[in-house]
């Protein structure tokens, strides 16, 4: 990061989450698919690509837990694997 | 004859007045008018004002008003009278006209500030001059496969704020254009509820404006209660476009940094949007 001398640098303007924070999950409802998504990364060398089907589902999990406001899941960006959920299983 | 008398006063006034501002010496009728009869030549206001000081140092002075004839020009002509008047009054009226519309233009551009600040909240824009670029770009951005992207997570915590705050993977492989999802843990150690806030940094600079975090736990005070210990997921994507920056050709490797901080009563975080 810039020194603070720097005053003509532009400095880091961080930005607002697009849909705000996420509460806390206190009582660990979603755990369970947390691990999973964790285990799935440490597999797969952390490539997120092939995870996306355990994080689609932790999101899920939290929806239904309402720690998380409702969202149909192609505004979180899992479009194609609502549809085609075996092309994600021949993928990873 | 009472009434022409009262206008040639008023004249008069407008005249002295000119006239004390022109010369910066008031000067009696009497050394005024050889003055007057050489500006007479010229200008056309003179010769105005001549007929008025005409008037006026007839009035005043006891000489005889026939060594100044009487101008018999069209000015004395009751309806070019009624003309000039008739200008000067438009001309009043175009003079407030104008000095209210630049009083109005100085006081709009003070209302602008609040006024804005109420339209972006409003619409919901925060800022940003693209409206709804979030929700639906995510929905249609396709994912840039070739350009795999490592994103190393770092996790800090101020000295006044105990907490075991790590993240729980190093790094993660992403394309522009995925969205992906990333854990943090965050421990309690101490006896006592802890109520903390957090803000975040993207390494490299120009690269932190394609980090685009779609859901985190950042700027929102979160409570930890004793001993307890939480999962704090990130939500974010790579804008696609970062894959057609020239200056991000190099750029392989992003680091996210959060840091907590203690909130406390009047501690001000540097928080985005309008406080």
């Amino acid at each position: 990061m810039s020194t603070a001398m720097n005053f003509g640098a532009k400095s880091f303007q961080p930005r607002p989450p697009d849909k705000g924070s996420f509460p806390l999950d206190h009582f660990g409802e979603c755990k369970r698919f947390q691990e999973k998504f964790m285990k799935c990364l440490r597999d797969n060398h952390f490539e997120n690509t092939l995870c996306r089907n355990e994080s689609k589902e932790y999101l899920q999990c939290r929806m239904e837990r309402r720690l998380m406001a409702q969202e149909p899941l192609e505004k979180l960006g899992f479009g194609d694997l609502i549809g085609g959920k075996s092309e994600a299983r021949d993928k990873s | 004859m009472g009434g022409s008398w009262l206008t040639g006063w008023r004249h008069v006034v407008l005249c002295g007045w000119r006239w004390s501002y022109a010369g910066s010496v008031t000067r009696t009728g009497e050394g005024v008018e050889p003055f007057l009869r050489l500006w007479s030549r010229g200008t056309g206001s003179a010769e105005r004002g001549l007929r008025r000081l005409g008037t006026w140092g007839r009035r005043r002075m006891t000489q005889d008003f026939t060594s100044q004839p009487p101008r018999r020009t069209k000015r004395t002509n009751p309806f070019t009278r009624a003309q000039e008047e008739d200008w000067r009054r438009r001309n009043k009226t175009v003079l407030t006209y104008v000095t209210a519309a630049a009083v109005g233009m100085l006081g709009a551009s003070y209302a602008a500030v609040p006024l804005y600040r109420l339209y972006c909240q409003t619409t919901g824009l925060g800022g940003s001059a693209v409206a709804g670029h979030a929700s639906d770009q995510i929905e249609t951005m396709v994912p840039v496969k070739d350009r795999i992207i490592k994103v190393t997570f770092n996790a800090d915590v101020h000295a006044s704020l105990q907490w075991n705050f790590r993240p729980q993977q190093t790094e993660i492989y992403v394309v522009p254009g995925e969205t992906a999802l990333a854990f943090y843990k965050a421990k309690n150690p101490t006896d006592k509820p802890v109520i903390g806030i957090s803000t975040y940094n993207v390494v490299p600079f120009e690269a932190g404006q394609y980090f685009n975090k779609i859901q985190c736990f950042c700027f929102e005070e979160q409570r930890l209660n004793p001993q307890e210990e939480v999962d704090m997921p990130v939500f974010f994507y790579i804008d696609p476009e970062f894959a057609e920056d020239p200056r991000m050709l190099n750029v392989d490797l992003i680091t996210l940094s959060y840091t907590f901080f203690e909130a406390k009563e009047g501690h001000k975080l540097p928080v985005p949007g309008y406080n």
